[in-house]
């Protein structure tokens, strides 16, 4: 079964268009930042966390009623999962687990005839959250040095370069969606958590990893086809792995489709930045990372021109 | 042709990585399937732990009583074994908890240091504010906080005669010590309170990390890592000091303050009182309670304030107070006022009962009990503690054993007050106060007072195993129940399993029966992901168990590279056996540098995520390795095997 004949799109040659596509993308994605700003979970801010259920559900006015009894009204309340299972967590600070037994003798006392059992439990120190978000900033850092060094190595500097700006790029619009989408689709939590950061993290790896096969076979048609231009090369390279990549990318997609509906609450949003993730690394690949190493090159090509050009006109 | 050396057939290939010889492709495809069969082999062996104790546990499960016990007998050694060598799971998915502690060196920092005055608590208060922003050193911090007000650091530690860089470096090596031994406690403790497989680390400086899979109740498992256990014997002060003391905490609140109220021994004179701050700690602000018939309870409570909430044990005249349970805090609160404390003698403070007695309505009553603040003896002399049950009236009592050192001065102490009570109490809290009968020359002591067995059984774990040299501070927790544990395991274990079955159809519908052979090598990478964690005896965790349904999808990748390869060889008009040499050829690099790169921030993430998230790094670069593995190696030599018998794989 075949789904790509021989294909010969000439991808760089609109690549002005989809440079604007991708700015305006990002550009959309900051002002949401700015305007409702980044969602953290309770890794990165600190507090505590209770995922407790109820043996039927109840009402989340009567859950803050009855938090509001022991000083946490102004706790987040959301459903968690499945019917009854209820998500409450606050930023109070306390020593060891005080905000805990204080939430849990605020539910007891307001819910003297219910029955409730605490499923997780977690309690993040101001230390501990402001280090978590330190660690993840240095992780993605981490992660595009050694990418560009590794690539840098393999191929060409230029190279190198290329494939960490499309990560940047997938970096950004995917970090825009989830802002985006926070709290608008029910069920759905995208607050930025471990998870989502591991997450990222392996979008980065998942992208690199399309971004290299096309390199790869720029490198090799660069070996054989001496006598096209470097543009030429490179379309003829992106319609070669067409194919590859999109069924690559179509099947990792849909693996985490079904992670997204089955792998449980903790892993959905992961699997949901993962998923977007997967749709701008691939697009990046094609569109970013090439383009920009053709017009480095070509700037780079023009800036010798002009140097050659001036040293024989003298 | 056939020359004289034996069986000699080229075939032409345009790739230079591959051998061409038949005999060499023999060799080749020999070499081959040993690593696979070995790999298999090896993942088997790794994973038959797992199997085996998981038909134990369904086993047991079926039988009860005497036959349970007898199967247990004779499996016991390979039922331990097999706990020891089984995938284990991570705490998110068995259930259990994962503390994070700090020990808290600045308390320690305070305690090591003598003649305290009103600069020292300065300097600790500022510390206390550095060090809550921070994951820095201590030591060199409080350097630092003498320096800049100028203060010599030996009028608080050590010799008067030593440099300030000497005390540095002892404090250093004290704090150190401190870490390592509370390590080793609390080591000790959760050995004694039988978690089966903690895991207790060390992290950083002064940090320890605790899991413990399984745990059920959590607040047990607090106090036993969070107390200090200190155990201190003390004095109980006199009676008579004890009532002046209320009653001039009482006159004080109720504002009728006159000379001779003072008691003796008081420092200060009671100049610029604000009793109003102190009474609105009891009262909570509101002079009038809101409700109609309580007349004369209201007036009680204006002249008398403290006595309203403090009941003074006339009867006994032991000295005591009872505190009803609901006031606890606010009294608390109200004796650690610096205005309040100024009230009370030097060496007197009240130390809180541990726990509650009932009264005849059926309310629960605290006990205050006034002692020198000096402990006549502390817990370093405890040698061993046992938990027992009372000859006489079958209570609770843990039974304690001091060393030699020790002993010599209970019996000093013991002889020098008899008929005076001494209070025994753990981390400030007082079990009981019994009276001294004679001199007790053995170095034993018992301590009653416990609710029940269950108590005095972390009693005596908590006095064995010894006290923490400074406080422990929970600055992350982390616990999941059982039940969630429980749903966790099995939507991964759906989410794999769907996974797994989307993958298989697609590569078959797409690439025919070479998709097929993908498929098959697909079953080799889960078995050597899940023997290789098995190997290392490295934890599964629900993202890692994400990471392994992520390299399903992922695997395939390599595959996809290679078979899309094949096919152009195929159309470029190569052989069946040539095209398939060259796919595996030409794609490897590009299979090498992406899952390398991928790899690479698997790396990563292990290195900067904790707990479950470094689960999921692991089984990412796991499973990259073996679908290299199956990929390159697996699949190719089905592909050799399948041409060489005529059986041609279609690339669709």
């Amino acid at each position: 079964m075949r789904l790509f004949k021989k294909t010969s799109i000439d991808f760089l040659g609109a690549r002005k268009t989809w440079y604007i596509v991708s700015t305006v993308t990002i550009l959309i994605g900051m002002v949401f930042l700015a305007v409702k700003g980044v969602r953290f979970g309770v890794d990165f801010q600190g507090g505590t966390e209770l995922v407790v259920a109820f043996d039927k559900p109840v009402e989340a006015g009567d859950l803050r009623t009855a938090l509001g009894k022991v000083g946490l009204s102004r706790s987040e309340i959301k459903s968690y999962g499945t019917e009854g299972s209820v998500l409450i967590r606050t930023n109070e600070q306390e020593e060891g687990t005080g905000v805990a037994s204080r939430i849990r003798s605020g539910l007891q006392q307001g819910f003297p005839d219910r029955k409730f059992e605490v499923l997780k439990e977690d309690k993040i120190g101001p230390k501990i959250g402001k280090e978590l978000r330190r660690d993840a900033i240095y992780a993605v850092l981490w992660s595009f040095v050694a990418i560009m060094a590794y690539i840098g190595i393999r191929f060409k500097f230029s190279y190198g370069l290329g494939a960490v700006i499309a990560l940047i790029h997938d970096v950004f619009t995917t970090f825009g969606v989830l802002i985006i989408l926070e709290g608008v689709i029910p069920g759905l939590n995208l607050e930025i958590n471990q998870e989502v950061i591991a997450a990222f993290l392996t979008l980065i790896g998942v992208s690199v990893n399309d971004t290299v096969v096309i390199f790869d076979r720029i490198r090799e048609n660069e070996k054989i086809y001496r006598s096209l231009s470097l543009g030429e090369i490179m379309n003829k390279s992106l319609n070669e792995t067409l194919s590859r990549t999109v069924i690559t990318s179509a099947t990792i997609f849909l693996v985490l489709i079904v992670l997204l509906v089955f792998g449980g609450e903790v892993n959905r949003a992961f699997a949901f930045t993962m998923a977007f993730g997967i749709i701008t690394g691939t697009y990046s690949s094609i569109y970013v990372a090439s383009a920009f190493v053709h017009d480095a090159k070509l700037r780079i090509q023009a800036r010798a021109s002009k140097a050659v050009a001036a040293s024989t006109t003298k | 042709m056939c020359t004289r050396e034996g069986y000699h057939l080229s075939f032409f290939v345009p790739s230079d990585s591959y051998s061409v010889h038949i005999g060499d492709v023999v060799k080749n495809q020999t070499t081959r399937i040993f690593f696979i069969v070995a790999a298999v082999a090896l993942s088997l062996v790794f994973l038959w732990p797992t199997y085996q104790d998981y038909s134990h546990r369904h086993k047991l499960s079926a039988l009860r009583g005497a036959d349970s016990a007898a199967y247990l007998e004779k499996n016991l050694e390979s039922i331990l074994s097999n706990k020891e060598k089984r995938i284990k799971l991570g705490l998110d998915l068995q259930g259990g908890m994962r503390v994070v502690l700090e020990v808290d060196l600045i308390q320690l920092v305070d305690d090591l240091a003598k003649n305290k005055d009103d600069n020292f608590k300065a300097i600790i208060a500022d510390m206390r504010n550095t060090i809550s922003e921070s994951d820095a050193s201590v030591i060199p911090i409080l350097a630092s906080k003498f320096q800049e007000r100028g203060i010599q650091m030996r009028r608080y530690y050590y010799n008067i005669r030593d440099e300030d860089a000497r005390i540095i470096s002892e404090l250093g090596s004290e704090t150190e010590k401190a870490v390592d031994r509370a390590i080793e406690i609390v080591r000790n403790r959760v050995d004694q309170y039988r978690v089966s497989e903690p895991n207790i680390q060390k992290q950083g400086a002064r940090r320890i990390i605790v899991e413990l899979p399984g745990v059920k109740d959590e607040q047990e498992v607090r106090g036993l890592l969070q107390g200090t256990a200190k155990l201190e014997f003390r004095l109980l002060k006199d009676a008579q000091v004890s009532y002046k003391v209320m009653d001039a905490v009482d006159k004080f609140l109720s504002g009728k303050v006159e000379a001779d109220t003072a008691v003796a021994g008081t420092k200060t004179a009671i100049k610029e009182q604000k009793p109003a701050d102190a009474l609105s700690e009891l009262t909570g602000g509101k002079t009038q309670s809101a409700s109609s018939d309580t007349s004369s309870e209201a007036k009680f409570l204006s002249e008398h304030p403290f006595f309203s909430f403090v009941r003074p044990d006339d009867r006994g005249n032991t000295g005591e107070g009872y505190v009803e349970d609901k006031n606890r805090d606010k009294v608390i609160k109200l004796l650690s006022r610096p205005d309040i404390q100024k009230l009370l003698p030097n060496d007197f403070e009240y130390l809180w009962s541990a726990k509650t007695i009932t009264n005849a309505d059926g309310k629960k009553f605290y006990t205050i009990y006034p002692v020198k603040r000096t402990p006549e003896l502390t817990g370093g002399y405890v040698v061993d503690a046992r938990a027992s049950v009372d000859q006489e009236d079958n209570r609770p009592i843990v039974n304690m054993e001091m060393n030699s050192e020790g002993s010599r001065e209970w019996a000093r102490i013991t002889g020098a007050n008899i008929n005076k009570r001494i209070a025994i109490s753990l981390d400030n809290a007082v079990f009981s106060a019994p009276e001294v009968q004679n001199k007790i020359t053995g170095g034993h002591s018992r301590i009653t007072g416990m609710a029940n067995a269950n108590e005095a059984r972390l009693l005596e774990i908590v006095l064995k195993a010894g006290a923490l040299p400074a406080p422990l501070t929970i600055i992350e927790q982390r616990s999941v129940g059982a039940s969630l544990g429980e749903d966790s395991i099995r939507s991964g274990l759906n989410a794999s399993l769907y996974a797994f079955i989307l993958t298989v159809l697609f590569m078959v519908i797409y690439y025919n029966s070479s998709g097929f052979v993908a498929d098959f090598a697909l079953l080799f990478n889960i078995l050597f992901i899940l023997g290789t964690l098995a190997g290392f005896r490295a934890t599964l965790t629900l993202p890692g168990i994400a990471g392994i349904v992520l390299t399903i999808g992922m695997a395939v990748d390599a595959n996809v590279l290679i078979n899309e390869r094949i096919r152009e060889e195929l159309q470029g008009g190569k052989t069946l056996r040539a095209a398939i040499d060259a796919g595996y050829s030409k794609a490897f690099s590009a299979i090498a540098d992406s899952n390398i790169t991928t790899f690479l921030t698997g790396v990563i993430l292990y290195q900067f995520g904790t707990g479950p998230v470094q689960g999921f790094a692991l089984t990412l670069m796991i499973g990259i390795a073996a679908s290299m593995f199956s990929a390159i190696i697996i699949t190719h030599l089905i592909f050799n095997m399948m041409t060489d018998r005529g059986l041609n794989p279609n690339f669709g």
